[in-house]
């Protein structure tokens, strides 16, 4: 139940389904990811139905930019990859090369949700607003949704490192750092529909 | 605590040999799978539904080896998160479907 | 699963420290029992539904006579929006939560739900969802475009009051709380069940329940995303469902029903799973057809995604999707006939004993197959053409509503009442309520499917005289103030029976077959003393025929690791009610203001562990 109790190397194998409050809250998570599936599917059911809706406002073809999209989509990869290590450090009981794996995590998060920033100012300033029309209204949301979740999980994953440091591995934390990172892949998942539904195809047409 | 340890100690040893390998690899497909859709729009003299096809078809193919490999779906005792996950799909699917068809007319 | 459990709570108890218990009011607002919680839910639930019927009075008042004015054209909408916004949002789903947190955990045999702390959180974001909608009434802009809220009336173009925006946050809010409820229930059904007690042993009413929640956790996102929008449009002059600036207005209509029809049934299933209990027990027989029902309940629940379109064919969806969705909708039929035979069956030749709950049950099924039929009616598109919009609707969707739903309600609360409070309902006040109410359903409703024949559109104030519409108008106005009297008689009952001394046993009606029968009423804290073993379906039942007193236990008796109640969830939905405010009255301190004491409760929730506290059986006894 606490630090003292597990020295470092008594953990058990997987710490994050050694007791039935982890085990509960692994499988809570899953079915909210499952409530995510739809969330986002609904969103992207949105803008699909919308996407044509330019109006007067900037279409899809001249405001995306592939070298950018394909930045963010490196960078949001690559820490996913970072969160999978992180995992794996911890099933073997490595806590300062989890902290490591974490770290870059959201460094990359970080980065990813700079670019984002970035990318959002200039279509503001070439006249695509949440206001222009229905597909800007519908593209800022799903967008918006996902760089949301980016921002939560980089605080969330900032905040697991402080407890790590302050408590160290242990049957409680454990699933913390194991759903975070599963959450994580979620929002990576989440991007690659996004490239491939908004980005991709708007800039075919 | 203590006696769950000897018991999952043999398996314990066995998940240590497991080493980073298998995500790699999940990573270099899922950068080959994002490049042939990058390519794909970039070369832009392909017909457009044939674009569309192949996108979609990497999107599902990269997400999954994601969901399998980085969200251990694959692993044992996933039953309900594959349950979840499809169940959401479906809804999902039913959503898209409407979007595409019964939207505008 | 259970012994590794226990053996943590021993770890645990090695340092345990005390936690601040509370008691009085401030027990109530810190609980994280089930039981308590279920009711919260149940007083909450019952003040709302209070509240919309009041709202129905009015309704039925105004059209007591033609072109009466007893209220304006301008309230009525905002009558009707509210009155249905709060029966199903305010009223039916807290009363079904009531029974879920009240039953389930009891009935496979656990201690708790998975997460007792967001069983609290929902709890409170839906009341502070509720309360927040109903402010509206006080301020003077009340929602008024339907519980559908179809846009563009619904839209900042045609309605520039504040109204809406009290029904979109409201709901929203509203949603967190019941999509965390969801996501509670699933996981407590699927980890927390006792040793022994397979999906196929599960009591049909925990099934019922895990049904329901699988479709709350795929519904309500849906409802979620449309909200968010509507919410965009009208707050930040977003276009998702504005025509001029090419928005589309029947993707709302697709968005809200997508979650609309899910919704409609995650009403229903409870009742069906109730309606099981309450006639298996009164007939002193096994259910039959177990497995059958389970299959019913699914394949419910997979073609209740699929039909939702049934609301929008007189839309203009074309020819080939009115009859894909017409198909989809008459299939549900299926399944649902399977249901009530299996009803019949089981009434069949078993010792039935009518005690109120019965009576409720036993109407519930003519009463249910009649709502299926005009159902059936209404699924066939080309007629609906016919239907649509009119009173015939309305009866429809009261019988499956009404007569289905809160039928069920009142049989599981007659039902469970001994195990929530100890104190068995008056049998006598109880047939009273069930014929008054009973009766006044059917004189309220069964015109209003010849009135919606005849042509009366729904949602409309007032009516010309000599149309043929008078008489039957008066019939449906009388049905339902019979309504109220019988609402208002089980009131009284609740408050007699509150005043005597706690009566019920363990079994309160002898005949009960789950497990919640085999514990006192109402249970300790603990709920079990030792986690039960379960060697059969109707686990309770089979203890009883082998001569057995209390369950067979399946650990030894030991301390019981109990989490810690909290003021956090309360604190959390405080701060979502201001910040719900400051977003519509475009205020910016006060939005940040109140997420930002969300998510320093969150914060607080995360950084401090629950070690939570002991109870030793053993030493209560003693005591």
């Amino acid at each position: 139940m606490s630090a003292h109790q597990h020295a470092e190397g008594q953990l058990p194998h997987e710490p994050e389904k050694a007791t039935l409050e982890g085990r509960n809250k692994v499988l809570g998570f899953w079915i909210f990811l499952g409530a995510e599936t739809v969330l986002f599917g609904t969103l992207f059911s949105a803008f699909i139905a919308l996407r044509h809706q330019v109006l007067d406002g900037p279409t899809a073809q001249h405001l995306f930019e592939l070298p950018m999209v394909f930045a963010s989509t490196m960078i949001l990869l690559t820490s996913s990859l970072m969160s999978v290590f992180a995992v794996q450090a911890m099933h073997n009981n490595k806590v300062k090369a989890m902290i490591g794996w974490l770290l870059i995590t959201i460094l990359l998060g970080l980065a990813f949700l700079g670019l984002e920033i970035t990318e959002f100012n200039t279509y503001v300033k070439e006249g695509h607003t949440l206001k222009t029309s229905a597909f800007s209204s519908s593209f800022y949301t799903l967008v918006g949704f996902h760089g949301a979740h980016v921002a939560f999980g980089v605080l969330w994953i900032g905040l697991l490192i402080a407890q790590i440091l302050k408590k160290g591995l242990t049957v409680v934390t454990a699933p913390k750092i194991y759903l975070s990172a599963i959450y994580w892949h979620f929002i990576d998942v989440v991007w690659v529909f996004i490239f491939t539904v908004v980005y991709l195809m708007g800039k075919v047409g | 605590m203590s006696s769950n340890h000897s018991a999952s100690g043999e398996e314990t040893k066995r998940h240590k040999v497991e080493g980073p390998r298998k995500h790699i690899v999940a990573f270099v497909m899922s950068l080959a799978l994002t490049i042939i859709a990058f390519a794909a729009v970039a070369a832009g003299e392909i017909n457009t539904t044939f674009t569309y096809i192949i996108l979609v078809g990497m999107a599902i193919i990269q997400v999954f080896i994601q969901m399998a490999f980085w969200m251990h779906m694959k692993d044992r005792g996933h039953l309900f998160p594959k349950i979840a996950i499809f169940t959401g799909v479906l809804v999902v699917f039913s959503a898209v479907i409407t979007a595409l068809y019964w939207v505008w007319w | 699963m259970s012994t590794q459990a226990a053996q943590t709570a021993h770890d645990a108890h090695t340092h345990t420290h005390t936690v601040k218990r509370y008691r009085g009011l401030l027990d109530w607002l810190t609980t994280v029992d089930h039981k308590k919680i279920g009711i919260l839910y149940m007083i909450a639930g019952l003040f709302f539904f209070v509240v919309g019927g009041l709202e129905a009075i009015l309704i039925r008042i105004q059209l007591l006579k033609p072109m009466n004015d007893f209220v304006s054209a301008d309230t009525y909408n905002e009558l009707l929006t509210m009155h249905g916004t709060t029966m199903i949002f305010f009223a039916a789903m807290p009363l079904l939560f009531a029974l879920m947190n009240a039953v389930i955990p009891l009935q496979i045999g656990a201690r708790d739900v998975a997460f007792p702390f967001l069983n609290s959180l929902g709890f409170w974001t839906f009341f502070a969802g509720g309360v927040l909608m109903n402010i509206g009434w006080f301020n003077g802009t009340v929602p008024d475009s339907g519980w559908t809220a179809y846009a563009p009336l619904s839209g900042p173009t045609f309605n520039g009051t504040h109204g809406m925006d009290y029904y979109v946050i409201g709901l929203q809010i509203a949603g967190i709380g019941t999509l965390l409820g969801g996501i509670n229930f699933m996981a407590t059904i699927i980890n927390m069940r006792a040793p022994g007690m397979s999906f196929m042993r599960m009591p049909i009413f925990t099934w019922s329940i895990f049904i329901t929640s699988v479709l709350i956790v795929f519904a309500f996102p849906v409802l979620t995303v449309g909200l968010v929008a509507l919410m965009f449009d009208r707050l930040f002059q977003a276009n998702f469902f504005e025509p001029g600036t090419g928005g589309n207005t029947v993707l709302w209509e697709h968005i809200f029903w997508i979650f609309g029809h899910p919704e409609v049934y995650i009403l229903i299933m409870p009742a069906f799973g109730v309606i099981s209990e309450v006639v298996s027990t009164f007939s002193r027989k096994r259910l039959f057809g177990y497995s059958s029902m389970v299959f019913a309940l699914v394949l419910i629940a997979f073609l209740s995604f699929m039909v939702w379109a049934h609301h929008m064919f007189a839309t203009g969806l074309g020819p080939v999707a009115n009859a894909l969705f017409s198909i989809g909708t008459m299939l549900i039929a299926v399944p649902t006939g399977v249901k009530i035979f299996n009803w019949l069956f089981t009434l069949w030749g078993g010792s039935i004993r009518f005690t109120t709950a019965m009576l409720f049950a036993v109407g519930f099924i003519p009463t249910f197959v009649m709502g299926g039929v005009t159902g059936v009616m209404l699924a066939s598109a080309p007629a609906d053409y016919q239907y649509h919009d009119t009173y015939f609707v309305v009866a429809h969707f009261h019988y499956v509503i009404v007569g289905g739903m809160v039928l069920g309600i009142f049989a599981g609360l007659h039902y469970w009442w001994p195990k929530m409070f100890g104190r068995m309902l008056n049998e006598g006040l109880g047939k009273l309520t069930f014929w008054t109410f009973f009766l006044g359903f059917h004189l309220t409703f069964f015109v209003q499917h010849f009135l919606g024949l005849l042509g009366m559109p729904r949602r409309v104030w007032t009516y010309l005289p000599n149309q043929g519409l008078d008489t039957m108008n008066v019939i449906s106005s009388i049905g339902a103030f019979l309504m109220g009297f019988g609402m208002i008689v089980f009131v009284v009952n609740i408050i007699i029976t509150w005043i005597r001394p706690r009566n019920a046993a363990a079994d309160a009606w002898e005949d009960g077959r789950s497990m919640e029968w085999s514990i006192p009423s109402p249970p300790p804290e603990y709920n079990f003393k030792q986690t039960p073993l379960v060697r059969s379906y109707d686990a309770w039942w089979k203890e009883k025929m082998d001569g057995k007193t209390e369950m067979t236990p399946a650990e030894p008796v030991g301390p019981i690791h109990m989490p810690s109640p909290s003021i956090l969830p309360l604190l959390m939905s405080v701060g979502l009610f201001i910040a719900g405010f400051g977003f519509m009255y475009d205020h910016l301190v006060l939005s940040i203001g109140g997420l930002a004491i969300t998510f320093a409760c969150m914060l607080l929730r995360s950084v401090f562990d629950d070690r939570g506290f002991h109870i030793d059986p053993e030493e209560e006894v003693h005591a």
